[in-house]
């Protein structure tokens, strides 16, 4: 499964954590660690495996957690409303 | 032997054109009757300047109510509408011309100027800052707090102190000019006073205000202060490029400014020595 960043957002990494600034809900939310790289992927259009790959490798995990990190926080980027499938 | 005497129209009272100068942003009015100029006056005039490239608004009065009270900022192609319950502006941002109606009183008058300088502000990788903002030894202090923190108390505070001048107790306006941070006079204080000064002064600081038994300071984090910012960041116009604008200004001003936290009490200005 696909996922893209709603277009209305604004984020930015600044001091090594991605804002993330929801303007229509006045709302801001930080991710740092492995959820600012599952997010810097999403944005740049990276799929699930190169995400995932990422993820390995920065924090020095193996694939089967960095994968179950990705589709945890993916759902949770769903929930939120701040990303939407292809 | 003496003609019939020729009427002549009366001479119009020429109405003069207003030009202001708010944090490097040149704007002239040019009014269709005296009435409205002499608010623009009592409420601006200290701020009144002629730069070289501005933009001129034709102004005229009309009727109009507060409500909605919070102005719409709207750019489509080159075109500008700023607009509220008792104002309506369009300004064709190519031509730097355009159209002001608006009620003729002070709280309209302001509430047009602050909507037009935010938008300025943030398209030059600015701030309009909601905030308290003071010079001391040459240097500009901003104190960042919300509603009921203590702007106006410290600002009270800081006024009888010698030495220390105000540059607003609501509203301080910030632009980054050939790599550093400058505060600029702000026209705009609370409880519509007509206050301040032209100029501008670097910027020393940002402090995070918090009240407390006794003065304190100490060192803030990003998280804190991020988010702080863009609280008191002041734009009305809606859309994800006005926050990446603020997003990336706020990262240049977190970057190039020292950040703190300054626990107050009102009990007096010795708050001013820590800063």
């Amino acid at each position: 499964m696909a996922y893209k960043i709603r277009k209305d957002l604004a984020y930015r990494r600044i001091a090594g954590e991605v804002y993330i600034v929801d303007a229509a809900k006045s709302e801001m939310r930080e991710l740092n660690g492995p959820a600012a790289l599952i997010w810097e992927g999403l944005a740049a259009g990276k799929k699930g495996e190169a995400i995932a790959s990422a993820i390995a490798e920065e924090f020095e995990t193996d694939a089967a957690t960095a994968r179950a990190d990705l589709a945890a926080f993916t759902e949770e980027l769903l929930a939120a409303r701040l990303i939407e499938k292809l | 032997m003496a003609g019939r005497p020729v009427a002549c129209p009366a001479p119009k009272a020429s109405i003069p054109v207003l030009g202001l100068e708010l944090a490097g942003l040149s704007l002239f009015f040019k009014p269709d009757h005296a009435g409205i100029i002499s608010i623009f006056k009592r409420r601006y005039g200290r701020f009144s300047g002629r730069g070289s490239r501005g933009y001129t608004f034709s102004v005229s009065a009309a009727a109009g109510r507060q409500t909605p009270f919070k102005p719409s900022v709207v750019l489509e192609g080159s075109r500008l509408e700023l607009a509220r319950g008792d104002f309506r502006a369009v300004l064709d941002m190519g031509r730097r011309s355009g159209e002001l109606r608006a009620a003729p009183n002070e709280q309209c008058l302001d509430a047009f100027l602050r909507s037009l300088t935010s938008f300025f502000l943030n398209r030059a990788g600015g701030f309009m800052l909601h905030s308290a903002g003071l010079v001391k030894d040459g240097k500009a202090y901003i104190f960042l707090g919300k509603s009921g923190a203590g702007k106006s108390t410290l600002s009270k505070l800081a006024a009888s102190r010698p030495g220390v001048e105000l540059i607003s107790d609501e509203i301080n306006l910030l632009r980054r000019e050939k790599g550093r941070w400058r505060v600029h006079g702000s026209p705009f204080w609370g409880e519509m006073r007509a206050d301040g000064r032209p100029g501008s002064w670097p910027l020393g600081g940002i402090l995070l205000m918090s009240k407390f038994p006794e003065h304190r300071i100490k060192p803030c984090t990003v998280p804190e202060a991020l988010r702080l910012l863009l609280r008191c960041s002041v734009n009305f116009e809606a859309g994800p490029g006005t926050s990446e604008r603020a997003l990336s200004a706020a990262a240049a001003l977190l970057a190039g400014a020292e950040f703190r936290r300054l626990y107050f009490s009102k009990k007096d200005n010795s708050f001013l020595e820590l800063v």
